[in-house]
């Protein structure tokens, strides 16, 4: 205990997991907000990478697998002015939550939605997920997998997500700093996170990403969209870590004509108003 | 017997069949007389053959008849259809061309009038025009009526119509349907979906959502409409699964939630359902029945959902299930529905379906009780904290139920998982607690039991038979039972407000004190007498049974009731 979100809540995963570092470098970023743990949520799915927020002292919702945006989007509308923060794993947020993505970057909540994207199922014992390399072979597919990847990047770039970033698990600064920048970023914040699953992904290692990752230059514009899809789709010879695509636009919150302040558990029915309703639907000759 | 005209207009969607529809109902509103209108349509957009069916009497009327006295044709081609359907001394008035004038029908050229209006689509109107004429409703009374509904332009060329509708009629028509004056009542118009809105609204609902699906769309458009001015936020769903997710995210950050659905959305709930029995957030689901299974008919009725609402999520958890009867009962209940949520902090299923949802009536405004919302969130000093200042969400009570607080309240965290938890929200693996808690939950369920809203009996206190229904069947059964005791055979009829909790105590009584029990159902296998034999292990001899998608109509409750009586008393003999 130190950390201003430590929990004492027992860890679940496996010795090495590439979530250590991502639960790293998820408190350093909320520590950097200097928001206190009243004024956080975490929200998750189901899967190890959805255990993340019982590691942490905040508000804490672990619903259904695949359904973390539907329970997130409510949160920050019911009561904008709490950190939402989603952090699940890349089947629960690609695979079984895919129509939520699509549509939630579409609405464009003020979210940051951290994906722990391993390439893999790892609590149901080695499935290929979404994310799995064509030819990986998990233990659904004995054969290879036969579908071509699932591209979060390009996806959200293409759907006009305004803040489109990988960071790499490994490097728990830099990742910190990515995370920091999609909190504070008005409107849905995506950062696709390359983490080594190592008991199940003996492809997709530490080892691996090291070699295939690279930083994309400090000279970058990632108000691009055009340069900002071609990097997104680059992943055979490299792999592109960093902000790829940043646009501001007016997130869901400012342009719902109904949320803002109060929250909804603080407003009020009034008797009169509901009587005044009653009454406007009373027959009266002019 | 006093007046009871049934005005039954019908074409093809797109022709105004809704519009002119609702006009009538207002002229009967307006004239001094109640209605109940409902609306039987097809699943398009434009075509096809739709009707709606305006019942006109001297007392508040409770349900529809199968038989019109007046039916307006706007689409000539549907006589052969709805002939029928009219009484042996009723008006048929077609538009034109009509293959063969007889006696009952009248030709009418509602296009040709209309199109001297100003406009070939106001035939409804000229239509409503002629109707009026047989009403003896003044030419003054309809224009202050238009102007209710239309404004500039529009409305003069509305008055146009109906006065080319009453001008073409006078003369022409019998006496026979001529309503006698009566005092003006202001009375308030509202469709089943709208009060079971209303009803939420008042109810303090501040977070609604859903896909839209037939019937539970017009729920969410009284939604959307009605509480934006107290503060409801409404959002639509990418698809039912995310609604109800949504509603409980919403319901976690300490708003009253609600989602409205049909079955297959609700089937898409399932799963979340269940989230809700879990994380023990209130939210309330409007589940709009129609005839399954799959798509069934989408645009009709049916009651074929009590078993799936009651079973609906896995796992085992505590659940309300609630069936209005009536357009006040859908208001009432909702508003109820809301309260209960939160109180026991369950999920509630309003079960309605296609036949109340279209269903209007003229209703007394006084007759909606405006309630005060009791929220039971904790807040500040209410927040109970252990040695360590921590909030427990799930702490274990004698009722099972815990003080809930909300994310954001300063000093405390609110933690909440799907999976087996702690007290403190956190997951856990161990046997003790997860039997703890799923006791904890069970508690919950006396509780709502305890509050079970009792089922309403009218009639004789003993005898013969009862009959037994729930939600939108209540009117039609108690109309039924006047025909029967006009023959003289007196029955006794039973309407389940709640149908979960199961009011055993309540219906265990009732039940012994009758010969022979029968339940009235729109679904073929008789859910609810299943549900009465497994509840009470008590017998239920029969349904009375409707699953074309149709409503029951009194006289067809009547008509069987009565020979399933006659079968009983042979059988006892």
């Amino acid at each position: 205990m130190g950390g201003t979100f430590d929990t004492a809540v027992e860890s679940a995963w496996c010795p090495g997991c590439g979530n250590f570092p991502i639960l790293t470098a998820v408190k350093k970023a909320l520590e950097r907000t200097g928001k206190e743990k009243h004024e956080i949520v975490l929200v998750s799915g189901i899967g190890q990478a959805a255990k993340l927020p019982h590691y942490v002292d905040v508000n804490v919702f672990n619903g259904l697998h695949g359904r973390a945006l539907p329970a997130a989007l409510a949160i920050k509308m019911a009561n904008p002015s709490l950190e939402v923060v989603v952090t699940s794993g890349d089947g629960d947020i690609y695979g079984e939550g895919g129509n939520h993505f699509v549509h939630n970057i579409r609405r464009n909540p003020d979210i940051a939605v951290f994906v722990h994207d391993n390439q893999v199922y790892g609590l149901t014992k080695g499935q290929p997920s979404p994310t799995s390399d064509p030819g990986w072979t998990g233990s659904l597919q004995r054969s290879g997998v036969i579908s071509g990847p699932f591209p979060p990047l390009a996806v959200a770039v293409a759907l006009g997500c305004g803040f489109v970033a990988r960071a790499m698990a490994s490097d728990v600064d830099h990742t910190a700093e990515l995370m920091y920048q999609a909190i504070t970023h008005k409107g849905f914040a995506l950062v696709d996170i390359l983490q080594p699953c190592v008991t199940f992904n003996k492809k997709n290692t530490y080892e691996w990403y090291g070699k295939m990752a690279y930083r994309v230059p400090t000279d970058y514009h990632p108000s691009d969209r055009q340069r900002a899809f071609a990097l997104s789709l680059e992943w055979e010879e490299r792999i592109p870590v960093g902000i790829l695509y940043r646009q501001e636009r007016p997130s869901f919150e400012e342009v719902h004509p109904g949320v803002g302040d109060p929250p909804l558990h603080a407003r009020q029915t009034p008797e009169e108003a509901i009587r005044a309703l009653i009454q406007e639907r009373v027959l009266t000759l002019p | 017997m006093g007046i009871d005209i049934n005005i039954r207009i019908t074409g093809g969607a797109g022709q105004g069949v809704h519009t002119v529809g609702a006009f009538i109902s207002c002229m009967a509103v307006a004239a001094g007389y109640h209605f109940h209108s409902t609306q039987d349509y097809m699943s398009r957009i434009r075509g096809g053959r739709n009707s709606y069916s305006v019942r006109m009497m001297d007392i508040p009327v409770r349900a529809g008849r199968a038989d019109a006295n007046i039916l307006l044709l706007l689409d000539p081609g549907h006589l052969s259809h709805f002939l029928p359907g009219l009484h042996p001394k009723g008006l048929a008035l077609s538009d034109t061309p009509i293959v063969r004038q007889t006696e009952r029908v009248t030709a009418v050229p509602l296009k040709e009038l209309a199109a001297s209006a100003g406009s070939p689509i106001l035939g409804n109107m000229v239509g409503a025009g002629i109707v009026a004429s047989a009403l003896g409703v003044s030419p003054d009374m309809m224009d202050r009526l238009l102007a209710l509904e239309f404004r500039g332009d529009f409305l003069e060329k509305n008055r146009k119509a109906v006065r080319l509708g009453s001008e073409w009629a006078s003369g022409y028509l019998t006496e026979a349907f001529r309503l006698p004056p009566a005092p003006f009542r202001p009375r308030m118009i509202l469709a089943g979906n709208e009060a079971l809105a209303l009803g939420a609204v008042a109810g303090g609902c501040k977070f609604a959502t859903g896909y839209p699906m037939t019937p539970g769309s017009g729920i969410l458009l009284g939604l959307s409409t009605d509480g934006p001015p107290l503060g409801l936020v409404f959002e639509q769903a990418e698809d039912e699964i995310a609604a109800l997710n949504m509603a409980i995210g919403a319901s976690y950050a300490g708003a009253r939630s609600m989602v409205a659905t049909s079955g297959g959305g609700f089937a898409l709930m399932a799963e979340a359902l269940s989230l809700a029995g879990m994380l023990e957030t209130p939210v309330v689901i409007a589940l709009g029945m129609r005839p399954g299974p799959a798509t069934g008919m989408p645009t009709r009725t049916g009651q074929e959902e009590l078993e799936f609402a009651l079973s609906a999520g896995h796992g085992e958890f505590p659940r309300a299930v609630l069936a209005p009867g009536s357009v006040e009962e859908a208001y009432t209940l909702a508003f109820h529905a809301m309260e209960t949520a939160e109180a026991h902090q369950v999920p509630c299923i309003i079960l309605t379906d296609q036949y109340l949802a279209d269903t209007s009536v003229d209703i007394d405004p006084d007759g909606l009780p405006v309630l005060p919302v009791r929220r039971r969130i904790v807040r500040g000093a209410e927040v109970p904290r252990n040695a360590e200042g921590r909030y427990f969400r799930y702490a274990l009570t004698e009722s099972g139920v815990s003080p809930m607080s909300v994310p954001g309240e300063p000093g405390i965290t609110v933690v909440a998982d799907s999976d087996e938890h702690d007290e403190d929200g956190h997951l856990t693996e161990d046997h003790g607690i997860r039997v703890r808690m799923e006791e904890k939950r069970a508690r919950k369920e006396e509780g709502l039991a305890a509050e079970t809203l009792p089922p309403l009996l009218a009639g004789p206190p003993d005898g013969e038979a009862v009959l037994v229904g729930f939600g939108s069947t209540k009117g039609v059964i108690a109309e039924a039972r006047e025909i029967l005791a006009r023959e003289g055979i007196f029955v006794a009829a039973v309407h389940l407000r709640q149908v979960w909790p199961f009011p055993t105590g309540a219906m265990e009584g009732i039940l012994s004190r009758y010969g022979t029990a029968l339940t009235v159902e729109n679904n073929r296998r008789g859910q609810l007498a299943s549900l009465i034999r497994k509840e009470t292990g008590r017998q239920v001899a029969g349904t009375v049974s409707r699953f074309d998608g149709q409503p029951f109509t009194p006289e067809g409750v009547a008509n069987e009731v009565k020979e399933r009586l006659w079968a009983e008393r042979s059988t006892r003999r």
